[in-house]
């Protein structure tokens, strides 16, 4: 057995990560997010409608991280687990990469016509407002507001819109409504940015005082938040894909959506923590046994996708109703047929099979070549919730042509943005919390 | 005065404590002893390693046992629907295998259902379960080991078993009431 680690062998303050040592990736990827912005800019300019997807997919691909982050910490303290402590901060320092994911996100808010391609219920309602606005000015309006609105969607044969007109809608400058698109888009990045900040300056403040009452409160912080975190994953995720394709509805897509967010991040924490190994950093408080621990969850929520992806699935299949029926056979027709299997190939046959032995999860290089599997097998997916829907929304055929050049520019701007500003923020504060009381239970944890 | 035929089972010592007893087991492995076993009234964490035991085969079996529930699921369904009596339902396809969907509820359950039957017999066989008596429960002393006592049971099938040599080496470790567990035959 090894040896038992007590506070003699931990340095006093923590580790403090040095960006410097890891300039050879911290460079690299603010070059590759810079020239990525170029080359973003110059498709937002000749490609407008195309791109706003290739962004949509990009930004959210990163989004999934964050909501992961939060969703981990949350649990790590709500469950009051020990084992968790010492990859915490790390999950704290990728939660709080809300603010980085809200500047890149502000394209999708702020361009109209970015999100008229994205969005063509907008469209419909820019029209209604059209009509009201008419008919305002000549005096033959009887009704006002969104109430005009939604009667105008009505005669304009939108049923659709007009029914979720109540969820559904955008506020302008002379009808504001307090709950539209517009103001959650706000409201979620509020709620995440809250969370993440009060957690980690919970765990900040008893690296000053060392008290334990930071703990307990932030046990209960995490259970009155799991809830509104929830809600805000769900929504988040219905109001900027699933309303792409504003007949389609599926009330499991919002988990399916989570579960894809869960099991990404700790993809990203196990190939950190092994970065952060290899540069030196973490090397006697994390051991193989939380490699295990961290596998056994990357294992559970490979099969808990599998669960969620197929009972929406085979619903939809079963129930055989028009509305939820086209968003699959736009993904199961054409070449998004053989997209569609290898998801349930790569993102759940692959991970289960390899992750099911408990000897290949006490190896860090096989947690970490499947953590790298599991992140594309991720983006797959993201992608294939995104992008099916281009080409027959833009009228551009089932693959809008030539428009994957813009994907991959978007991914590769949006993530090594986000990887360069995550790995700067490491340095700020230790890489574990070094003065929680639990700290050394976590240390010498055996499953 | 007995003249009854008996079968040794081992050398049963006793330990007071669960410090002991873990380094009476690392002495055990290291002294390359196969046959033999450790009690205690509660589980001890990390004696699997300090007794040098290797990983359970159970979870094979058991994999194999999910395997056979899921292709078991698949051909029943396969052969029923598709083979000898073919069903359209709701215009759901059922050529070849793309029926599928509607078959994986079976699949799951069967693969659920097996693997739970391969793991209970597998654990039982593999501990040798269900059995009537065990031979160390000859020795009067061993009733204690679901109370305040550990011991260290030494088999007499063991290779390196041998009647003096095992006694001194129990001994030796730390292991107090040395005792030849006999058995009637």
């Amino acid at each position: 057995m090894s040896h038992h680690v007590t506070f003699k062998d931990l340095p006093e303050g923590g580790e403090k990560f040095d960006p410097a040592k890891a300039s050879g990736l911290i460079t690299p990827l603010l070059g590759l997010g810079l020239l990525g912005l170029v080359g973003s800019i110059y498709f937002f300019i000749t490609k407008p409608a195309e791109f706003a997807y290739s962004w949509l997919f990009a930004f959210f691909f990163c989004f999934t991280f964050v909501v992961g982050g939060c969703f981990w910490i949350l649990l790590h303290n709500a469950s009051n687990s020990s084992w968790g402590v010492v990859i915490r901060r790390l999950f704290e320092n990728l939660a709080n990469l809300v603010p980085v994911v809200f500047v890149l996100s502000l394209p999708l808010f702020l361009i109209p016509s970015v999100k008229d391609s994205l969005y063509e219920w907008m469209v419909h309602h820019h029209h209604a407002i059209e009509h009201v606005k008419e008919a305002a000015a000549h005096g033959d309006s009887h009704l006002k507001g969104g109430a005009a609105i939604k009667e105008a969607l009505h005669h304009a044969g939108h049923h659709t819109l007009s029914a979720k007109f109540g969820y559904l809608n955008i506020s302008q400058h002379f009808q504001p409504v307090a709950f539209s698109w517009n103001t959650r888009f706000i409201l979620y990045f509020l709620v995440l940015w809250y969370i993440a900040r009060t957690l980690r300056n919970k765990s900040l403040q008893q690296e000053v005082d060392g008290d334990i009452k930071h703990t307990i409160s932030a046990r209960n912080f995490s259970c009155q938040w799991l809830l509104p975190f929830g809600l805000t994953a769900t929504f988040a995720a219905l109001d900027w894909i699933m309303t792409i394709d504003y007949n389609w509805f599926s009330t499991m897509w919002g988990v399916y959506i989570f579960a894809g967010c869960a099991w990404s991040s700790m993809s990203i924490m196990i190939l950190l923590v092994t970065y952060l190994r290899s540069l030196g950093y973490l090397q006697k408080v994390v051991s193989d046994e939380h490699y295990h621990l961290m596998g056994k969850l990357l294992f559970a929520f490979t099969v808990f996708w599998a669960y969620i992806a197929f009972s929406q699935y085979f619903l939809i299949w079963y129930a055989n109703i028009t509305e939820e029926t086209r968003w699959y056979l736009t993904r199961n027709t054409g070449g998004w047929r053989w997209v569609s299997i290898l998801l349930v190939l790569g993102h759940f046959v692959a991970p289960f099979v390899l992750l099911l032995s408990q000897t290949r999860k006490k190896k860090p290089f096989v947690v970490c070549m499947v953590g790298i599997w599991i992140l594309l097998m991720h983006m797959l997916d993201i992608y294939w919730n995104v992008i099916p829907e281009r080409g027959p929304s833009l009228g551009l055929g089932v693959v809008a042509p030539g428009a994957w050049v813009g994907d991959v520019v978007a991914v590769v701007t949006v993530t090594s943005l986000t990887a360069y500003a995550f790995l700067r923020s490491l340095g700020k504060y230790s890489l574990y919390p070094w003065r929680d009381p639990r700290l050394l239970e976590s240390v010498n944890v055996v499953n | 005065m007995s003249t009854t035929l008996k079968r040794v089972h081992g050398y049963l010592a006793e330990f007071e404590n669960v410090h002991d007893l873990y380094h009476a087991a690392e002495h055990v492995r290291d002294a390359g002893y196969q046959r033999w076993d450790c009690h205690s009234p509660f589980p001890i964490h990390g004696l699997d390693q300090a007794m040098g035991i290797q990983r359970s085969k159970l979870p094979w079996l058991v994999f194999c046992g999910g395997i056979t529930g899921t292709t078991t699921a698949f051909f029943l369904q396969y052969i029923t629907q598709n083979v000898l009596y073919p069903t359209v339902v709701q215009a759901k396809p059922i050529t070849a295998i793309w029926a599928i969907p509607a078959w994986f509820p079976v699949m799951f359950e069967l693969t659920i259902l097996f693997s739970a039957f391969t793991t209970l017999f597998g654990l039982l066989a593999l501990i040798g379960l269900p059995r009537f008596n065990h031979p160390i429960f000859a020795s009067k002393r061993f009733a204690k080991f679901s109370d305040d006592t550990f011991f260290v049971c030494i088999e007499a099938r063991d290779p390196k078993f041998s009647q003096e040599g095992t006694k001194a080496f129990l001994e030796k470790i730390g292991g107090k009431h040395v005792e030849l567990v006999e058995d009637d035959i």
